[in-house]
């Protein structure tokens, strides 16, 4: 693989809850532009590795830089305003709001949320809500949430709610994406279609991302590099073929799943 | 009819502030989430702050003794009301909203309620402790000539005509992107950081913009009573408004403002004239809040989002189509 520039740093980072180490001595890097993925069993650290590139913990040892800036000790919505977003493993869709507001919120530098403009120039919230609006059908579309847009989102069932976190993701319009189990709960045909969102987000806007992933398939279909965690520890880095042919990831991880999908 | 008229009037009044209330506390609570167990304490903050800028100077000869006493007209005194309620919401939500989880905010909104409440009723020097300020003549009687009954009658119209800045700066908040991105932090908070939004920094707006409404209505109630004292800022005024804004529906200003009619004006007068069966002072309160917290309990049971809850915000598109002509907005209230 070419040598292209890491947007994302991780270096020997840790995380202990209480004596528990979660994440023990990680690292690795990101490329610009890549869609690489993060594996490993239930446990091994990943969600937890999230959280604390996404800036919901602090990181407790070893440092993470995104786009050249160290972000270990940066509140969440100041590393989402460099362009880095996180989505949740649980869907945290706004209950109370309709899906279409649950896409408008996303979008950066909304002028409307100032309370000067909010109470002195409600038009120009209003204009460009008319623009994120038109924006947020595309992307309903897209998804197929358009019939859903005047629905709670809390109304929404536990599919749908993974598309709407997507849908909102795509509204925030980052750099980077950082997406925990996209796919977990979502129909073999929808996430044929949403392996082709990810890879035109790529192709066309160039965001990089990175996917926490279970389904090794679409690992395998969409993925540039792997990296495989386990017991808080990256195991191993590279491309899902020569993976499955390294002996400690099959044994810590993919035996089983590995076995099964050759038999199959 | 004399006397109706004025009694009438009076009503008028207090429901007009009651609603400025309900709204502030929308803001805070309806909007953005933000437990403030103590909005009281803003009520009392605009009132004191307006009663030491209309009033003349304290003397300690007379036993009154205040801070200020600037005699300046009384707009003036009731911005300088509104504006230091606000930076006592900026305050006291540092304290409370500031990395502190949301179970955790109401009662440090009320601890700090507590320790002004103290503060303030037992350090005359500030605002006369707990005799209160007292003596402000009503604003604009006399250069009008109003004799007691006209002034009631204007201070209807001046109530009237704050309440309705007050809706629209309630209205536009919540109409505006901002307000938007506050009920997204209600529902929320964690999911509004990784959208990049700065969730303290809003919910102190909100804490701040309802706190400004608390001191509003604190002002026009200065204003038209004349006198303010810690007897009239209890803890127990506080649920007061919240059981306005529970009941009415929080979110929606048009239920804050039914809730406070219901809660403010309705039991608060049926019990006003509870025959003195007993010599006990506080039959009449205690009755009036277990009237309020009856009716609470029975909304939560039957109706929980309110009488009128909040609107759902539908947007359309006809024809239904990329490239179609702009996106209209509508807004139908929820059945
Ligand atoms: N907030 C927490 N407190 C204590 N332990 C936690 C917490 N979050 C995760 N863990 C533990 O850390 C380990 C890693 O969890 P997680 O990062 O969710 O794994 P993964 O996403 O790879 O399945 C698990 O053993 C989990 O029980
Ligand atoms: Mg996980």
């Amino acid at each position: 693989m070419p040598a292209a520039e890491a947007i994302l740093t991780v270096s020997h980072v840790s995380h202990s809850f209480g004596g528990f180490r979660a994440v023990d001595d990680c690292s690795f890097e990101i490329a610009a532009g890549s869609i690489s993925a993060l594996i490993g069993p239930n446990g091994a650290g990943k969600s937890t590795l999230v959280g604390l590139i996404g800036g919901a913990m602090r990181t407790q040892t070893g440092s993470i830089h995104f786009a050249g800036r160290n972000i270990s000790r940066m509140s969440a919505f100041k590393v989402a305003r460099l362009g880095l977003l996180r989505t949740y493993q649980v869907s945290r869709e706004f209950a109370g709001l309709t899906v279409m507001e649950n896409l408008l919120v996303p979008p950066p530098n909304q002028r409307g949320e100032s309370l000067f403009n909010a109470l002195f120039r409600p038009s120009l919230g209003r204009v460009q809500d008319r623009e994120l609006a038109d924006r947020a059908f595309e992307v309903l579309e897209t998804f197929g949430l358009l019939a859903l847009r005047d629905e709670y989102a809390g109304n929404l069932s536990g599919g749908e709610k993974r598309l709407l976190e997507l849908a909102r993701a795509v509204m925030a319009e980052p750099k980077f994406m950082l997406l925990d189990e996209p796919m977990a709960g979502i129909n073999p045909a929808l996430i044929a279609r949403l392996d082709g969102h990810i890879r035109r987000l790529r192709d066309d806007h160039g965001i990089t991302f990175l996917l926490v992933e279970h389904n090794l398939d679409v690992v395998e279909r969409i993925c540039d590099r792997v990296v495989v965690m386990a017991f808080g520890r990256t195991l191993a880095e590279g491309q899902m073929s020569e993976l499955r042919e390294n002996p400690e990831v099959v044994r810590a991880y993919l035996g089983g799943g590995l076995d099964e999908r050759a038999a199959g | 009819m004399d006397l109706i008229l004025p009694y009438l009037a009076t009503l008028v009044v207090f429901f007009f502030i009651y609603n400025i209330f309900t709204w502030g506390l929308n803001i805070q609570f309806g909007y953005a989430g933000v437990l403030d167990f103590t909005f009281i304490t803003f009520v009392a903050c605009g009132a004191y702050f307006a009663g030491v800028f209309a009033l003349g100077p304290g003397s300690q000869q007379n036993g009154f003794e205040w801070i200020l006493g600037l005699n300046l007209p009384f707009p003036i005194a009731l911005l300088a009301g509104a504006l230091a309620a606000g930076v006592l919401g900026i305050l006291i939500g540092l304290i409370a909203i500031n990395r502190l989880r949301s179970d955790y905010m109401a009662i440090v909104t009320l601890a700090t309620g507590t320790v002004i409440y103290g503060l303030v009723s037992n350090f005359t020097p500030l605002f006369d402790g707990f005799d209160g300020l007292a003596g402000l003549s009503p604003p604009f009687a006399q250069a009008l000539g109003l004799n007691s009954n006209q002034f009631t009658y204007l201070w209807v119209v001046v109530s009237g005509v704050v309440m309705v800045i007050c809706w629209f700066i309630a209205q536009r908040i919540l109409t505006s992107p901002l307000g938007r991105t506050m009920r997204a932090i209600r529902e929320d908070q964690d999911a509004a950081e990784t959208f990049g939004k700065d969730t303290i920094r809003v919910r102190l707006i909100a804490m701040s913009m309802g706190a400004v409404l608390a001191g509003v209505g604190g002002a026009l109630l200065m204003g038209f009573i004349g006198a303010f004292s810690p007897a009239g800022w209890t803890s127990g005024e506080t649920f007061v408004v919240w059981a306005a804004l529970i009941v009415g529906g929080r979110g929606n200003n048009w239920g804050a403002v039914v809730g406070s009619f219901v809660v403010a004006v309705l039991i608060n007068e049926a019990t006003r004239y509870i025959p003195p069966v007993t010599a006990d002072p506080t039959l009449i309160p205690t009755v009036r809040n277990m009237l309020i917290g009856a009716t609470l309990i029975l909304v939560l049971w039957v109706r929980p989002q309110g009488i009128i809850p909040e609107t759902r915000r539908r947007f359309f598109q006809l024809p239904l189509r990329p490239g179609s002509p702009p996106v209209q907005e509508a807004e139908s209230a929820r059945g």
